[in-house]
């Protein structure tokens, strides 16, 4: 059982406060409710860029990390399609500058050109040492657009193109931060071995004075139903042929959404999945293959991906990967197979929740996603699926109509 | 009204505490550590075999390694696997230079029953043929996808060149795998995992019967001797460009060979490496990717050799850039030879460094494996008693003095792929 508090300030700032008696060190994470999904389709990839901009300076503070790293202290960030996550770990006795540092670049950002400038090239940088300089690196960029429509998750997170990165205007970042930088869009969670009058007055003090705003309103077009089968190949100077399958799943406040996770650790989580099982061990089709969901709040994606032997066409994979699909749509799984899954999601948990910058994270993401106390909710959620449900959802999302196959074809087998 | 234009007062961390891991004596040339303060139902347990890719070819030990749960006479690959799920374990095997490590991770409650089963694979590991082509082929495959990642090659070229000629510099070519055979296999496994052990890491809330029971089932895998590792490894000097066709980004290891924890510069050191390269605010950051924008990241950082160490930057930057941030980094050098450093910015590093020491002191998997970053080295933790005293008293003269002893362009190892 995770303990926390939670209250909210007057301008709309949720705070979460968990205490940890046992650690000397203090975690101030800041979730805020935007992600690349909320960009428009000329401007993808600002959500991440933005994110290295909040470390650039604020209204009040010219460097954010000399202060931070002159209290002992670390931060560093990440952006997803849904979320855009903020987190400082320091010693306990230094958190007022933590606040200080983080409160001020919620209130305003320093918005000068020359970050803005170098920020650019950075993260093309990064979009080149993550995404087209790597064998398979380009795959998402491929893969979401076949997969989605409509909804902006058909771009990921580091944008659609690189022009869209060297295109960003200082006015487009004003509009971006005021629009969604705002307290009322944001969760905040310190964790550490504080009491609750301590951080209530701290965080008054430090965050009362940022004016309220409006919450944004989240209007994005949804994805239409998807009723056909879609295939892509892509050939790449790469050593081997790789596949992904990929399958929609229901949203994050779905219960499906849970069931969608079980049968992915079903097909092929561990060296005891169906799949591993099939296909790497018994028909030696491929050399690796694993199954895992997008996670995304959205309709997401249940990806099946792995890489052929040497000689094995992605015809024979198609064929057996299909069987085994529609087996477990027929099947009995089995209570021991039922038992396996649930004892790897409660042990995963339980590694999980150790780390307390992880623990102060999930409160955050948990609270975006209704409560808090999901954090305590999960191993009951998964503790209550039946094989019964794992059938019912390979019969509603493993079919030809509801996935998208990509394959990266090696250049030299063509 | 808050007045934001004033900083928070900074408290010094005063002190870190350490906790010692308990000690027992499996055998004369095995130990096993034990830390019990978890608060929670996690376990880790670790198996430290004397059979790392300095001992034999790395393919052969990396592919030794991989097999170990692959198969017994009495049980396949899969229901070894799939009893190790059924108690939700997480098994993994991998080697290091020095060593092979195999790791279990698990609640509490089930790493007996866990340990037993890997226990029983590793004993009567039967060496299947179709694991073993399996796996070769598995790895070949891996081995040609990394040779066109340009960080994978440089490391590798660096590898060769910082390493020159010793144990420590031999690198895997496809070809490797070609001339592993069960019978070498074995060999090398009768003789480094069946009596290799050299130590074991028990991390978890057990009683002392757990911990026995421990010792039980892994005491007879005991080497009988220790290891002399390999002290005398000098750097080949110079730069070396290895083209790759298509690269939008060129991967560079700038270094030399230097010291480990157990020399008297160590400390000291790791207070230059950290204002050169290794924090976010560092100079190469400062200079190459916050005001030049060259690389989404560049560090420096020092490796240790159980006998010696080496000191590293690595990055990956824009093809166009890459000579440019050479003479970048030869300018800090430079720098901190010429100029003593400002006071602000080396209290900001001493106060970044005690925070960092006092995160990886948090909880008992990160106090073990700060534990085992000095007993690996026939140190104990008075060690970090004498990083902090070098913390609290280094002078802007000792690092100018350091970066002109040690960070001399010309005797780095340089290498280029891109």
């Amino acid at each position: 059982m995770i303990e926390f508090e939670k209250f909210k300030l007057e301008n709309g700032l949720t705070v979460i406060f968990h205490k940890d008696p046992t650690t000397p060190l203090a975690i101030v994470n800041t979730l805020y409710d935007v992600g690349s999904r909320d960009e428009s389709e000329d401007k993808t990839g600002f959500a991440h860029l933005f994110e290295h901009l909040m470390f650039g300076g604020s209204i009040n503070i010219s460097d954010f990390d000399a202060p931070l790293q002159m209290a002992g202290g670390e931060s560093n960030a990440f952006t997803s399609n849904d979320i855009t996550n903020y987190y400082n770990i320091l010693p306990a006795v230094n958190l007022e500058t933590a606040l200080w540092l983080e409160s001020d670049r919620m209130l305003s950002l320093a918005f000068t050109q020359k970050s803005l400038d170098v920020q650019k090239n950075v993260v093309i940088e990064e979009f080149k040492q993550r995404y087209l300089n790597q064998p398979y690196g380009e795959v998402w960029l491929k893969l979401s657009p076949l997969a989605y429509k409509v909804h902006p998750y058909k771009w990921p997170t580091i944008g659609k193109e690189i022009k869209h990165i060297e295109e960003a205007t200082l006015a487009d970042v004003k509009a971006f931060f005021y629009k969604y930088y705002i307290p009322s869009n944001a969760i905040l969670c310190i964790a550490g071995n504080f009491e609750l009058d301590f951080i209530k007055n701290v965080v008054n003090k430090y965050y009362g004075d940022i004016p309220s705003g409006i919450k944004p309103a989240r209007i994005l077009p949804a994805e239409p139903q998807q009723n056909e089968y879609r295939e892509m190949t892509i050939d790449r100077n790469v050593p081997a042929d790789a596949f992904y399958y990929a399958f929609k799943m229901p949203e994050r406040r779905n219960e499906g959404y849970y069931m969608a996770d079980l049968l992915s650790d079903l097909l092929g989580r561990d060296k005891s999945s169906r799949l591993y099982i099939a296909l790497k061990k018994e028909l030696q089709l491929c050399s690796e293959i694993g199954a895992y969901i997008s996670g995304s709040h959205d309709e997401g994606l249940l990806v099946i991906s792995g890489k052929l032997n040497s000689g094995i066409s992605f015809e024979q994979l198609n064929d057996s990967l299909w069987k085994v699909l529609n087996d477990i749509q027929h099947q009995e799984i089995t209570p021991e197979e039922m038992q396996r899954l649930k004892i790897k999601f409660k042990t995963t948990k339980e590694f999980q929740d150790e780390g307390i910058l992880n623990r102060a994270m999930s409160l955050c993401h948990f609270e975006l996603l209704g409560d808090a106390n999901g954090i305590n909710e999960e191993n009951l959620i998964y503790e209550a699926i039946t094989s019964q449900h794992l059938k019912e959802m390979a019969t509603k999302i493993l079919k030809p109509t509801n996935c998208s196959l990509l394959k990266v074809k090696a250049e030299q087998n063509a | 009204m808050l007045d934001r234009s004033t900083i928070p007062t900074v408290n010094k961390i005063e002190k870190i505490d350490l906790i010692n891991p308990n000690q027992f004596e499996i055998a004369k040339f095995t130990k096993l550590f034990f830390m019990k303060e978890v608060p929670n139902e996690t376990s880790r347990l670790e198996l430290y075999f004397d059979a790392g890719t300095i001992v034999e070819e790395p393919a052969l030990s990396s592919v030794l390694s991989g097999l170990l749960l692959s198969g017994t006479l009495k049980k396949s690959s899969i229901q070894i696997n799939a009893e190790i799920d059924a108690l939700g374990g997480f098994v993994d095997t991998g080697v290091t230079n020095e060593f092979a490590i195999v790791t279990i991770e698990c609640l509490r409650e089930n790493l007996l029953p866990i340990l037993q089963i890997v226990q029983d694979a590793i004993n009567n590991l039967a060496f299947i043929e179709k694991e073993v082509t399996e796996l070769i082929n598995n790895r070949k495959q891996k081995l040609r996808v990394n040779l066109e990642k340009v960080n994978f090659l440089a490391q590798r070229a660096f590898q060769e060149r910082i390493f020159n000629n010793s144990s420590y510099s031999k690198i895997t070519k496809e070809s490797d795998f070609d001339s592993i055979s069960i019978e070498r296999l074995k060999l090398f496994f009768e003789s480094n995992y069946l009596k290799g052990l050299i130590k074991v890491v028990l991390i978890g809330n057990f009683n002392q019967d757990q911990v026995d029971r421990v010792i039980d089932l892994t005491g007879a895998w005991s080497r009988n001797n220790s290891r002399i590792f390999e002290k005398e490894i000098k750097n080949l000097k110079g730069n070396t460009h290895i083209a790759k066709e298509g690269a939008l980004q060129s991967a560079f290891r700038i270094g030399r060979i230097l010291f480990n924890k157990t020399h008297e510069d160590y400390c000291d050191f790791m207070i230059l490496n950290t204002v050169l390269g290794d924090y976010f605010g560092s100079r190469l950051m400062a200079n190459i990717r916050e005001d030049k924008g060259y690389t989404y990241g560049i560090r420096s950082m020092v490796g240790e050799l159980s006998q010696t160490g080496y000191f590293l930057i690595a990055a990956e930057v824009g093809k166009e850039v890459k000579e440019a941030t050479f003479i970048e980094i030869e300018k800090e050098f430079k720098k901190l030879q010429d100029e003593l450093m400002d006071a602000d910015e080396l209290e900001m590093v001493k106060n970044y460094m005690l925070g960092q020491l006092l995160k990886s002191a948090d909880g008992a998997y990160a106090l073990t494996d700060l534990y085992l970053g000095v007993e690996s080295y026939g140190l104990d933790l008075d060690f970090y008693n004498k990083l902090i005293e070098s913390i609290n008293s280094v002078t802007p003269e000792r690092i100018k003095n350091l970066a002109r002893q040690y960070l001399i362009w010309d005797d780095m190892t340089i290498v280029s792929v891109g």
